[in-house]
């Protein structure tokens, strides 16, 4: 990639971060950068947003209850 | 595209080790879980897999402006508006950024942030299961934290303790769980609103259950729980009235299942029934108090009762309207109930069918419950008394008026009834006007069709006696001025008098011409005039509150109509004239020849009357007036006028009797101006009498001279009045009077204007020449006069037929000495006392006596005739009438005769009044009887 490039991404990423910050996301640049990658290849956004939700939620009561990862949707 | 595939799981499953690495170590409760195991792992990356397989579109349109514009308002709404100006900022530029290395898919990103950060929002507003507060909202978006103790959520910026959830478990765990379906249950959308109305419609589901369990250990626990936060010491910023409220509530419905025998619903049902009038269960019509009321046994509070009460009178008013309705129609085929009020009962009709629609309506609402807009509200019965009692206000104000009409025109009928319902329709309040006016248009149409047609042809279809005009059978000479009337209890208020005036007008020129003239060339002037009247002569072109159109639609036809009548009918005008002059002129023209009937014809036929129209001729004829003996052939001499049907309306029987005494008067005045005319030829000298003049002896002579001298005198001074007075009748009275008329029925606009003028002619004729009223006696000594005329000619004829045989005589006897020799005795000439065969001192002396008994007889008339006339002349001056004046002076404009009378009547006192006094000027105050005569005669 030429730096053109890289920097136009490099600066999407940090007004995305920005955004993302604002809108109290909770995400880290590097997931917001898979995400990004995962949304230009034409993935819906709202099934990846569902499994960001998901794989949260499953976290705080992993130690209680493990069996609500596997709830089906 | 295996390539992208593969690319997407790689990124997938380095999205999945983060997220979890992420989420475990951001559980705080498990610090020794360093990370997750790989079946988690696994787990979890297919079920990542699962997910993003199964939907593959979106479900929103990709517009990445109106993305960043709804995150805007999003936060913006939530309070952040500087970040959502930072935000806006961000967008901005990001949204400017293209060309290799830039994110293509920026709605994606958006959209993918906003979900993400809703769904954190809601998950951490799902934990909080306390007992809400109305303000939930504001409380997540920004409002202040509520604490609880040992209360934290970890990694939450405002997060809401389990532990309170965890406390009080045994109570709300269905809770917790009835709120997570409700939650479940709707699915992945994207407004955060009704993400929380979710929780919070959840939340007043579960306190209904409380209601309905009606468990006050439930409320207890609230309320210990209220005091626990209290007690704790920590800052409450929720309310809790919700609780309060409930209880009191309760309380309330306890209390009016109490008071309430009867339910609501019932009750608006029985007012439904009583509105139209029938009987409902418990709200029955009361005979006593002329209502509909719910009997006193029947337990409901005063304040429904009487709002029952009042809804019933809807109930009353409606009852009345329609036994109205019913009873007219009951009475119609009885003739009794009118078209107009037909009409009246059909507009009712109409408006209480929008009533029954009104009604079917709130009975249709009264069974079902209608859901509102908020459907979390019960609403219970939709409709109840107070509702029924707003529904009914309008409906309410319109039976009132109907029933006060119906009040008023109970024994009206016609244009009395419209006129009545015109008087309510003035009335301030538009939609009483509007109704009122609505009514009254159809009311009144068969009203306006009764004038259309009667003005427009002249029919009258009025079986019921309600229109304004009366028609009565007359004959046709009577039908312009009695046949039709106008009635004026039918004539509604708004159609003023003059108009009135002017459709009876015009129907009765139509049906004068139709019947009388039988002309059918009206039909023409009446559609013309309907059309520029802007109407169609069909049916319902006019209408209440067109009035004007009605005016001008009347105007159009009577001024058509009229002209019609005065110009088509081959000159009724030209008629009325000619027929005028030639009863005069005929007066004037026939004195050659007195006698009687059959010369009439060559009277005409001698007269400038041949030139007129044989028509008039025709009609002309001699008639007999009843007679006395004694009367001679001139008396009961008369013309008469056979006058036909159009004309008969304006020569009614009274008229022709005037024109009548005109005519005899003036054929009388004729006569006595032909017998001094006669007398005039017998005066003229002529050589055969100055022969005998001077063949005569002197005394003779001089007996002669005096007496024909007295004669001649006398002779001037009747001929000076007769002449004078017919002058002033010929021009000043006729004449005047003819040429006013004419110019008056050039003017005239109709029928009745000709009728007018042809009276004022034939009155003034007859005042002016003294044989009205006022003037009887003046007529009488005029008649007396005329008397002494006639017989002053007669007198006048016997002396000069006895000078003429004077004269005779002698020149016979001068030449009877010739002729005695030359013809035997003439039987001939023997005449009972003839003076044949006496001497001539004789005949002198016969002459003598014969000049002095006739000089004494033609004073006689003299005297009578000066005193007679002094008498007339005297009386002249106080009459009324202005052109007598002129008569007078005409008569007297030297004052002879004024000054005789005054003379006369003041001789005693001036000669005693001058012996007296002796002086000039004395003479002054008698002469102001003089001078008040100069001033009338010359002023």
């Amino acid at each position: 990639m030429d730096p053109e490039a890289t920097r136009t991404a490099r600066d999407s990423l940090e007004l995305v971060f920005h955004m993302s910050n604002i809108l109290d996301t909770g995400l880290d640049r590097h997931t917001l950068s898979i995400l990004i990658a995962l949304c230009e290849m034409g993935l819906n956004p709202e099934s990846l947003a569902a499994v960001v939700k998901e794989l949260r939620r499953e976290s705080p009561p992993c130690s209680s209850s493990p069996e609500t990862v596997a709830t089906p949707p | 595209m295996e390539d992208d595939d593969q690319r997407v799981v790689d990124l997938v499953k380095v999205l999945v080790h983060r997220l979890l690495c992420t989420s475990s170590q951001s559980n705080s409760q498990n610090p020794n879980a360093s990370s997750f195991t790989p079946q988690e792992y696994n787990q979890a990356l297919k079920y990542s897999l699962r997910i993003l397989s199964s939907r593959m579109t979106p479900s929103i349109a990709a517009d990445d402006s109106a993305m960043a514009e709804s995150i805007k308002r999003r936060l913006a709404t939530a309070g952040k508006s500087s970040e959502a100006l930072t935000f806006a900022d961000l967008y901005a530029k990001f949204s400017h950024k293209n060309g290799p290395g830039s994110v293509k898919n920026k709605w994606a990103v958006l959209y993918l942030l906003k979900t993400i950060s809703e769904d954190r929002k809601v998950r951490k507003n799902q934990i909080s299961n306390r007992i809400s507060n109305g303000f939930l909202d504001s409380a997540l978006a920004g409002g202040l934290p509520t604490l609880f103790e040992g209360d934290e959520l970890s990694g939450g910026s405002g997060g809401f303790g389990n532990s309170s959830v965890g406390r009080s478990t045994d109570g709300f765990a269905d809770l917790k769980g009835s709120s997570e379906n409700v939650r479940n249950s709707r699915g992945f959308s994207n407004l955060e609103n009704e993400k929380n109305e979710d929780s919070f419609s959840g939340l007043t589901a579960n306190m209904k259950k409380l209601k309905v369990m009606g468990d006050a250990s439930s409320s207890l626990r609230a309320r210990e729980h209220v005091e626990k936060r209290y007690n704790g010491g920590i800052l409450v910023v929720s309310k809790d009235p919700e609780n309060i409220r409930d209880m009191a509530y309760r309380d309330f419905v306890d209390l009016i299942k109490e008071e309430n025998e009867v339910t609501e619903v019932i009750l608006v049902r029985d007012v439904l029934y009583a509105c139209q009038g029938i009987d409902g269960k418990y709200v029955k019509f009361d005979e006593k108090a002329d209502a509909y009321v719910l009997p006193e046994l029947i337990k409901v509070p005063r304040a429904t009762r009487i709002m029952v009460r009042k809804l019933c009178e809807l109930g009353w008013l409606f009852t009345k309207v329609k036994a109205y309705i019913t009873e007219s129609m009951d009475r119609f085929p009885a003739e009794d109930v009118g078209t107009v009020g037909q009409a009246f009962c059909a507009a009712l009709q109409d408006e209480l069918s929008e009533y029954y629609k009104l009604l079917a309506v709130l009975e249709a609402q009264a069974m079902n419950p209608i859901p509102l807009v908020s459907e979390n509200a019960s609403s219970g019965n939709y409709l109840s008394l107070r509702r029924l009692s707003v529904w009914f206000s309008e409906p309410l104000v319109k039976m009132r008026l109907m029933a006060v009409l119906v009040d008023s025109c109970k024994v009206l009928k016609g244009g009395a009834m419209a006129g009545a319902i015109h008087m309510h329709a003035q009335h301030g309040d538009p939609l009483v006007n509007d109704f009122m006016k609505r009514l009254l248009r159809r009311v009144c149409s068969p009203l306006f069709e009764m004038v259309r047609t009667w003005v427009l042809e002249g029919e009258l279809e009025d079986i019921f006696a309600e229109f304004f005009v009366l028609s009565q059978p007359v004959k046709a000479e009577s039908l312009w001025r009695e046949g039709y009337r106008l009635h004026a209890a039918m004539l509604p208020s708004f159609i003023s008098q003059s108009l009135a005036q002017r459709i009876l007008r015009t129907g009765k020129s139509i049906n004068f011409l139709r019947v009388c003239c039988e002309d059918r060339g009206w039909a023409d002037a009446a559609t013309e005039a309907a059309a520029a009247a802007g109407t169609s002569t069909g049916r319902g072109g006019l209408g209440y509150g067109k009035t004007d159109a009605l005016e001008s639609l009347v105007t159009e036809a009577a001024r058509r109509i009229d002209k019609h009548l005065l110009d088509g009918k081959g000159d009724f005008v030209q008629y009325l004239m000619d027929i005028v002059g030639p009863e005069l002129s005929e007066a004037a023209n026939t004195i050659s020849s007195f006698k009687l009937a059959g010369l009439l014809e060559s009277a005409i036929r001698s007269s400038n009357a041949q030139y007129d129209d044989p028509d008039i001729l025709e009609r002309l004829r001699v008639k007999m007036m009843p007679h006395n003996t004694g009367d001679r052939g001139w008396d009961v001499f008369s013309l008469e006028y056979d006058t036909s049907v159009p004309l008969n309306t304006v020569f009614t029987e009274s008229v022709m009797s005037r024109y009548l005494r005109i005519f005899n008067f003036l054929w009388k005045l004729r006569r006595v101006e032909h017998a001094l005319i006669g007398v005039w030829k017998n005066m003229k000298p002529n050589c055969v009498t100055s022969r005998f003049f001077v063949k005569l002896p002197h005394a003779v002579k001089l007996h002669l001279i005096l007496t024909s001298r007295k004669c001649q005198v006398l002779w001037d001074e009747m001929n000076h009045f007769v002449s004078n007075l017919q002058y002033y009748i010929m021009f000043e009275v006729l004449e005047v009077s003819w040429s006013n008329l004419v110019k008056e029925l050039e003017a005239a606009k109709d029928l009745d204007d000709l009728l007018a003028a042809h009276e004022k002619y034939l009155y003034s004729i007859i005042e002016k020449s003294l044989l009205g009223e006022r003037s009887q006696n003046l007529n009488k000594i005029l008649f007396t006069l005329f008397d002494l005329i006639l017989r002053f000619r007669s007198q006048a004829d016997r002396l000069y037929e006895g000078i003429n045989e004077l004269q005779s005589r002698t020149t016979d006897s001068s030449s009877q000495d010739k002729a005695r020799l030359q013809r035997p005795s003439n039987k001939k000439s023997s005449e009972p006392g003839s003076w044949l065969g006496e001497g001539r001192k004789d005949l002198t002396r016969r002459a003598g006596e014969f000049l002095r008994n006739m000089g004494q007889d033609i004073d006689a008339i003299a005297k009578e005739y000066s005193s007679v006339f002094e008498g007339f002349i005297s009386q002249l001056p106080i009459q009324q009438h202005v052109d007598l004046k002129f008569l007078m002076f005409r008569l007297d404009f030297t004052e002879f005769y004024s000054h005789l009378f005054v003379l006369h009547t003041c001789e005693p006192i001036l000669c005693l009044v001058l012996a007296y006094l002796g002086f000039a000027c004395i003479v002054l105050p008698l002469g102001r009887p003089f001078q008040f005569e100069k001033c009338t005669l010359l002023g």
